[in-house]
C-alpha cells in the first residue's frame, strides 16, 4: 500500500521527508524506473511525496547575478524564462521531448544522478550550488559535492533538494553539444559544454569545460582549466589541450555506445570548442 | 491512370478520432488475462518447472493440454508450442499462467522456478558453423550434424572460365544486422469460446495462418475455430508469424478453460521475445577484365536463423534470388546457408530476406565503381538487366524494364550526377544511389502450389457488394484500396462497398498478407470476380462471383531445382540519399531523399506516397540507428529508449515519384510495392557516407560508433 | 485515494490508488480508449493527452498528481471545432495509416498550435519529436498540421 502527500507548504513536505518519503517531482524517471507490466501498478513501497505543489519549490527568482530555481519548476518553464542562460537552454532543449520537459523537474534530474543527466553538464560548468533542508537546517553545497556516484547523492534520508542556486556568468564564448542516440526523443551517449571568457590582451581569462556520460559523474577538471588561465588563446593547440583531459574521461561500453566512441569524441569536441572559439574570438 | 487520384482513405476518421478499438480497446464480461511464463535459459533439458499453488481462478496451460500436435504450424512443425524437455532460446514459451487480476498473475509468473540440465548455447552464425561456444567449448549442433536449416546452391554461365581469364578478383563482406519492427501496437490477441468454436480475434496479418495453427495445436475440424482480424496497429511482418506463436498456446487455453482470455504484450516483452529480422552476412568474389567490367560473381549468403526453422528457409530464398540485385552477370553461383543459433526464432519482415541482399549487392556495387573510377549510378546503369537477359535462377526476365528512365528522371530531381562528382572530394559531403527490385508474391510456383488464393464478391438483394477476402488492412490502406479496384470496374462509387475485416468464418482463404501480393495477386482476383459480377449483374436476389488465382501464362518453375521464374513480376526502384558527416563526432545529417518507383500503376497516390514515405523512413533507421545487439543470448537494446527508431527529427521529408509501367496481371496494371519501398534505403544511405568519406564500410547499421572505428582503424 | 479532476470539461472523480497510471484510469476505468499504450515507457507518446494546456505522457502521471488538473484525451478533443478541423487536415493529407499513433500526433497537433498558430515546418516536427510513427515516416502528418494551422482560421 502506497501512501502519497502532496503538501502545498514546504514545512510540511519537509516533515513528510523526514519520515522517510520518497521525493517525487515529475516523475519522468520514477514511473519508468519502476514500471510494472503493462496495466499494472508502478512498483512503489513505503511513502511518495509529491513535490509539484509546494509554492516554495516552484519559484524561479533572480537576485544579484543568481538564478534560484525552485526543485520542482519543470524543464518547460524553466526553457520559457527569459533568463535562463543559452547553455542551460541549448541542453534543457534536447532533453527528451515536449511531454517530458512539460512535466520532469530540474530537481527531480539533479536527484536521478544518472551520468547522462543532460541538465547536469552545464550546471556542473556554471558551478552551481544546490540548498537542501531538513526539518532542522539548511545547507548550501556545490552540486558537484552532492552527487557522489552513478545514482548516489550525500543527501541525508531526511532531506530535500530545495533549491538550485546557478550563477549568471557572462562568457565570451559558450558551446554545448548532445550527441544522442537519435536526433530528438533520445539519451545521451555523451554530452559537452564549454565556456571561455577572453581578456581584452587575448589570453583566457575563464576556461570551463564539463562532460557528460563519460565518467560515473560529470567530468569537470578545475585544474587543468587553470593550466589555461593567462595563456593566449590563439598559441593554444587544440589537440594537444584537449588530450589534457584524456585520463578525466573514462566511459563504458553499454547498450547506447561504447567507450572508445565515447572518449574519442569527447576529446574531438574539446579540441573543436577551442578551435571554434579561436575562429570566433 | 484516373484510378490513382487520391480519395480520402475510408478508415482516417475513425482512427483519427481515437474510435478505432484495437484490441486492447475492447470491452469484455469476465475477461482473464493470459502471460506467457518464458525460459530464462538459452538451452537446455528441462528438469523441473516449479509453479507456486494457484489461487482459486487461476489456471496453468502447458505441453499437456495440448488435444492436437504440440507445435507451431508453419512451413516446418519444428517449433513447440509449449517447450517438453528441451529448451532452445531464452524467452521460449514454457506454459501459460491464466486470471482474473494481472497483479496476481505477474506475482505469480515471477515465482516460478525452473531447474534445467544447461548446454552451452551457441549465439552467432561463426559459433554455428564452428560448433563452439565464445568460450571455445565444443558443443553439440543444435539441429542435425550441421545446425543449419538450408544450404542452396545457385549457378549460371560458367564462373570458372570467368575467374580463369579475370584481370583482377575483388573480396568484400558485407554484413547487417537484427531489426525490431517497432510496430506501434504491440502484439495482442484476444480468445474465447463460442457456440462449439474457439474464437480468436486480435493484431494479425494472416487471419488463416493463425487458424490453420490453432486447428493443428487443437487437432480439430475446420468449424472448430473462428478467427477475425481486429484493427491492427502495424505489422511490417511481424504479425505474419507471431500471432501463431501467440495463438496456437492462446487457443489450447481456451479449449481447456472455456473463458474469456486476453493476452497484450508489455513493449520489453515484445522487443525482447518476438522474432526479428535475419541478420546476415553476404560475401563475394568478384572477377573483373582490364576495364574493370564485371566477369563473374561468386556471392555467399549467410542468414541466422535463430532457434527454430520458422520462415527461413524462405527468407533465404528470396534472399539468394535477389543475390545479384537488379543487374545482369551472365557467371554467376550463390549459396545461400540459414543458421540455427540459441536466439530468438527470426522471422518476417518487410523485404524478408530482399534488404539483405540488395544492401550487400548494391554495396558491393558502389566498391567496384569506386575502383573504375565511376560514379555508381552511372556504372550500375550499365549492368542493368534487361528484358530478355538471363536470371541467376536460369529463367529469363520477363519483366518490361524502365529503369535508365527512372535514372533519368532521379537524376533531374536530386542533381546526383552533378553532386557525385562534385562531392568525391569533399570531406564531409557525400552522396549514394541505390538500384533495387523486389519479386511480387510468393517466390516461384508458391501462389499456386501453396496458397491457392480465392477471393469473392457478394451482391445482396439491395445490391450492395461486399469484399471477402482474408488479406487485413494493417495502415497500408487495404480497405481503400481494394474498395478502388471493384469500384473501378463496377463502376460504383467505392464508399458505397462494404469491406470490413475478415472473419474466417465468412471470408475464403485468399493467403497472408506478405509477399506484397494484396494488392497485385488478390486485388487481381477481386477484379476479375468483379469483371464477372458484372456480366451477372441482372440476375435477381443475392449473387457471388468468386476467383481463383491461376499462374500467368509463359511463367515456368521448379521448386526442386530451383530454376525458372522465381517471380511472376517485379517492382523496381532508384533511391538516392544525401549526406553530411559531422568530423568530430561521424554524426550524420541526412540533407535530402529522393525516390523514383515502378509500382506497376498505383492505385492511389496518397496511399502510395505514405508507404514510399514511411519504408524510406523505416529503411533509414535500419540502415544508420536501429542497432540490435545479443549480449549473453538476450537482446540488449530492449526497450523503446535503447532500440531507437527514426523521430519526426531524424530525416528531412522524402521527394518521391511514381511512373507507370502496367503489368498485364495486376488490377489496372498495379504490382506490388510494400516492400520495394523499403528495400533501397540502406544501401542509399551506406553509399552516402562511403562516398563522403572515400571508403567502404559494410555494414549497417551504419552507427557513428562504426564510422569512427572505421576511420580511426586506418590512422 | 479520492481523486477529482476535469475530464473532457465535465467533473469527474474515482477512488484509486494514487500511483495508479492516469494512463489506466482513462483507458480502464473510465472506458475512454483513445489514449493508447505503446510502451509504457514514455518514449512513444500515444497515450498523450493534454494536462492543464500542456501535453504529457499519461503513463507516466500518477493519479495522485491529477488532483484539480484540466485533463484533455483524444474523446475531448474530436468535439471541438479545433479537433474536427484536425481530423479534416489528416484525413485530407494522408496522414492515417494504421492509426495507433494517431490521437496522440493530433494531442501533439493541439498543444502545438494553441502556443504558435503558424509554426513553420521544423516547429511542427519539433512539436511531434515526442510522437513516434512507424507507418508514415511524419512526412504526412507534418503536412497535415501545417494544412490544419493553413485552413484553421480564427480556430487558434
Amino acid at each position: 500500500m502506497v501512501e502519497t502527500y502532496r503538501p502545498e507548504s514546504l514545512l510540511e513536505a519537509l516533515e513528510i521527508r523526514s519520515r522517510g518519503a520518497l521525493p517525487f517531482g515529475g516523475g519522468t524517471d520514477l514511473m519508468v524506473a519502476r514500471r510494472g507490466y503493462t496495466g499494472s501498478l508502478p512498483r512503489f513501497d513505503g511513502t511518495l511525496l509529491f513535490t509539484d505543489r509546494v509554492a516554495e519549490l516552484r519559484r524561479v527568482t533572480v537576485a544579484e547575478d543568481v538564478m534560484e530555481i525552485g526543485a520542482a519548476v519543470t524543464m518547460t518553464e524553466l526553457l520559457d524564462h527569459p533568463e535562463t542562460p543559452a547553455l542551460l537552454r541549448e541542453a534543457l532543449a534536447l532533453i527528451a521531448a515536449p511531454g517530458i520537459r512539460n512535466r520532469a523537474t530540474l530537481g527531480g534530474n539533479i536527484g536521478n544522478a544518472s551520468p547522462a543527466g543532460d541538465s547536469l553538464v552545464p550546471l556542473y560548468l556554471y558551478d552551481t550550488q544546490v540548498e537542501l533542508r531538513s526539518l532542522t537546517g539548511t545547507r548550501t553545497l556545490p552540486l558537484k559535492e552532492l552527487i557522489s556516484g552513478v545514482r548516489r547523492l550525500t543527501l541525508g534520508k531526511d532531506e530535500l533538494i530545495t533549491r538550485i542556486l546557478l550563477p549568471l556568468t557572462d562568457f565570451s564564448f559558450t558551446r554545448y553539444r548532445k550527441v544522442g542516440t537519435r536526433r530528438a526523443n533520445a539519451l545521451s551517449k555523451l554530452s559537452f559544454a564549454g565556456a571561455l571568457t577572453l581578456g581584452d590582451d587575448g589570453t583566457i581569462k575563464d576556461l570551463r569545460i564539463a562532460l557528460g556520460a563519460v565518467a560515473p559523474t560529470v567530468v569537470r577538471q578545475e585544474d587543468t582549466e587553470q593550466t589555461f588561465l593567462g595563456i593566449p588563446l590563439k598559441t593554444v593547440n587544440p589537440d594537444e589541450a584537449a588530450r589534457k583531459w584524456a585520463d578525466a574521461v573514462t566511459p563504458i561500453d553499454d547498450q547506447r555506445s561504447t567507450a572508445a566512441y565515447r572518449k574519442q569524441v569527447a576529446l574531438n569536441l574539446i579540441a573543436g570548442f577551442i578551435r571554434k572559439a579561436q575562429e570566433e574570438l | 491512370m484516373k484510378i490513382s487520384q487520391s480519395i480520402t482513405r475510408f478508415d482516417a476518421r475513425e482512427k483519427g478520432t481515437g474510435e478505432t478499438r484495437y484490441v486492447a480497446d475492447l470491452e469484455v464480461d469476465g475477461l482473464n488475462y493470459g502471460r506467457f511464463y518464458r525460459s530464462p535459459y538459452p538451452r537446455g533439458i528441462i528438469r523441473e518447472v516449479k509453479v507456486p499453488p494457484l489461487p482459486e481462478g487461476y489456471h496453468m496451460v502447458d505441453h499437456r493440454d495440448v488435444p492436437g500436435e504440440n507445435c507451431i504450424a508453419m512451413i516446418n512443425k519444428d517449433w513447440p508450442a509449449f517447450a517438453v524437455d528441451e529448451v532452445r532460446y531464452i524467452g521460449q514459451i514454457i506454459l501459460l499462467l491464466v486470471g482474473p487480476d494481472r497483479e496476481v498473475l505477474d506475482s505469480l509468473i515471477n515465482r516460478i522456478e525452473m531447474a534445467l540440465e544447461e548446454v552451452p548455447a551457441l549465439y552467432t552464425m561463426e559459433e554455428a558453423e564452428a560448433g563452439r561456444s565464445a568460450e571455445g567449448v565444443k558443443v553439440p549442433p543444435i539441429l542435425g550434424d550441421t545446425n543449419l536449416y538450408a544450404d542452396y546452391h545457385l549457378s549460371i554461365g560458367d564462373t570458372a572460365s570467368a575467374f580463369a581469364r579475370a584481370a583482377r578478383v575483388v573480396e568484400q563482406t558485407c554484413q547487417t544486422g537484427f531489426q525490431e519492427h517497432i510496430y506501434m501496437e504491440t502484439q495482442g490477441l484476444l480468445g474465447w469460446w463460442e457456440e462449439g468454436q474457439v474464437a480468436i480475434t486480435g493484431s494479425m496479418q494472416c487471419p488463416y495462418y493463425v487458424k490453420h495453427a490453432a486447428q493443428v495445436a487443437l487437432g480439430c475440424a475446420e468449424e472448430a475455430v473462428r478467427i477475425t482480424q481486429a484493427p491492427t496497429g502495424g505489422g511490417f511482418g511481424g504479425k505474419e508469424d507471431y500471432p501463431e506463436i501467440m495463438g496456437a498456446p492462446l487457443a489450447v487455453a481456451v479449449n481447456k478453460l472455456k473463458i474469456p482470455i486476453r493476452m497484450v504484450f508489455d513493449r520489453v516483452e515484445d522487443i525482447s521475445f518476438t522474432s526479428k529480422r535475419h541478420p546476415a552476412k553476404i560475401s563475394f568474389r568478384t572477377a573483373l577484365d582490364e576495364t574493370g567490367e564485371i566477369l563473374a560473381m561468386e556471392v555467399d549468403t549467410q542468414l541466422n536463423g535463430g532457434a527454430y526453422e520458422s520462415y527461413s528457409c524462405i527468407v533465404l530464398q528470396r534472399a539468394i534470388f535477389h543475390a545479384l540485385g537488379v543487374y545482369c552477370i551472365p557467371h554467376a553461383t550463390v549459396r545461400g546457408r540459414a543458421w540455427a543459433t540459441n536466439t530468438v526464432p527470426s522471422g518476417a519482415f518487410r523485404g524478408f530476406g530482399a534488404p539483405q541482399a540488395l544492401y550487400a549487392i548494391e554495396t558491393h556495387m558502389n566498391e567496384l565503381a569506386r575502383l573504375k573510377g565511376e560514379i555508381p549510378g552511372d556504372f550500375k546503369k550499365r549492368c542493368l538487366i534487361k528484358t530478355g537477359d538471363p536470371t541467376i535462377t536460369r529463367g529469363f526476365m520477363k519483366d518490361k524494364i524502365i529503369m535508365p528512365a527512372m535514372y533519368d528522371r532521379i537524376d533531374q530531381i536530386s542533381g546526383y550526377r552533378r553532386k557525385a562528382e562534385a562531392y568525391k572530394n569533399h570531406p564531409t559531403l557525400g552522396i549514394g544511389i541505390s538500384f533495387f527490385n523486389h519479386g511480387c508474391g510468393f517466390t516461384g510456383d508458391g501462389e499456386q502450389r501453396l496458397i491457392k488464393a480465392r477471393a469473392k464478391l457478394r451482391r445482396d438483394e439491395k445490391g450492395r457488394v461486399e469484399i471477402l477476402t482474408a488479406n487485413v488492412e494493417m495502415g497500408q490502406g487495404l480497405l481503400t484500396t481494394f474498395r478502388k479496384i471493384v469500384a473501378e470496374v463496377l463502376e460504383i462509387p467505392p464508399e458505397t462497398i462494404i469491406h470490413a475485416n475478415p472473419d474466417t468464418n465468412r471470408v475464403p482463404n485468399s493467403g497472408p498478407t506478405a509477399a506484397s501480393r494484396s494488392v497485385m495477386i488478390v486485388g487481381y482476383l477481386l477484379q476479375e470476380a468483379a469483371k464477372e459480377l458484372k456480366a451477372r449483374w441482372a440476375e435477381p436476389g443475392a449473387i457471388e462471383a468468386e476467383s481463383h488465382y491461376t499462374m500467368p501464362p509463359g511463367l515456368t518453375w521448379n521448386q526442386e531445382t530451383m530454376e525458372g521464374d522465381c517471380y511472376p513480376s517485379y517492382g523496381w526502384g532508384i533511391n538516392v540519399v544525401e549526406v553530411e558527416v559531422d568530423p568530430e563526432t561521424c554524426e550524420v545529417e541526412t540533407r535530402g531523399i529522393w525516390a523514383v518507383y515502378d509500382v506497376g500503376v498505383a492505385i492511389d497516390n496518397a496511399i502510395m506516397e505514405g508507404q514510399i514515405e514511411g519504408g524510406m523512413i523505416q529503411g533509414l533507421g535500419y540502415g544508420s540507428l536501429e542497432k540490435m545487439e545479443v549480449k549473453d543470448g538476450k537482446f540488449h537494446q530492449n526497450t523503446m529508449a535503447d532500440y531507437t527508431i527514426p523521430t519526426s527529427l531524424d530525416f528531412p521529408t522524402t521527394v518521391s515519384e511514381t511512373m507507370d509501367n502496367p503489368f498485364e496481371y495486376g488490377p489496372s496494371g498495379a504490382k506490388g510495392a510494400g516492400e520495394l519501398v523499403f528495400d533501397g534505403a540502406a544501401p542509399a544511405f551506406s553509399g552516402a557516407v562511403e562516398n563522403a568519406l572515400g571508403r567502404a564500410m559494410p555494414r549497417i547499421p551504419l552507427t557513428p560508433e562504426i564510422i569512427l572505428e572505421v576511420l580511426e582503424n586506418e590512422n | 485515494m479520492k481523486i477529482k479532476f476535469t475530464l473532457n470539461g465535465k467533473e469527474t472523480g474515482g477512488d484509486w490508488p494514487a500511483e495508479k497510471r492516469l494512463l489506466d484510469v482513462i483507458r480502464e476505468d473510465l472506458g475512454l480508449t483513445g489514449a493508447k499504450e505503446g510502451c509504457g515507457e514514455g518514449e512513444c507518446g500515444a497515450c498523450s493527452v493534454l494536462m492543464d494546456g500542456k501535453i504529457v505522457n499519461s503513463c507516466l502521471v500518477p493519479l495522485g498528481q491529477t488532483e484539480g488538473a484540466r485533463i484533455v484525451t483524444p474523446e475531448g478533443l474530436k468535439e471541438s471545432p479545433r479537433g474536427r478541423a484536425l481530423l479534416d487536415a489528416f484525413a485530407q493529407a494522408g496522414a492515417v495509416q494504421c492509426g495507433f499513433c494517431t490521437p496522440g500526433m493530433m494531442m501533439a497537433a493541439e498543444a502545438l498550435l494553441s502556443r504558435n498558430p503558424k509554426p513553420d515546418e521544423q516547429t511542427v516536427r519539433e512539436a511531434i519529436s515526442g510522437n513516434l510513427c512507424r507507418c508514415t515516416g511524419y512526412d504526412k502528418i507534418v503536412l497535415a498540421i501545417l494544412l490544419a494551422a493553413e485552413k484553421g482560421g480564427g480556430l487558434w
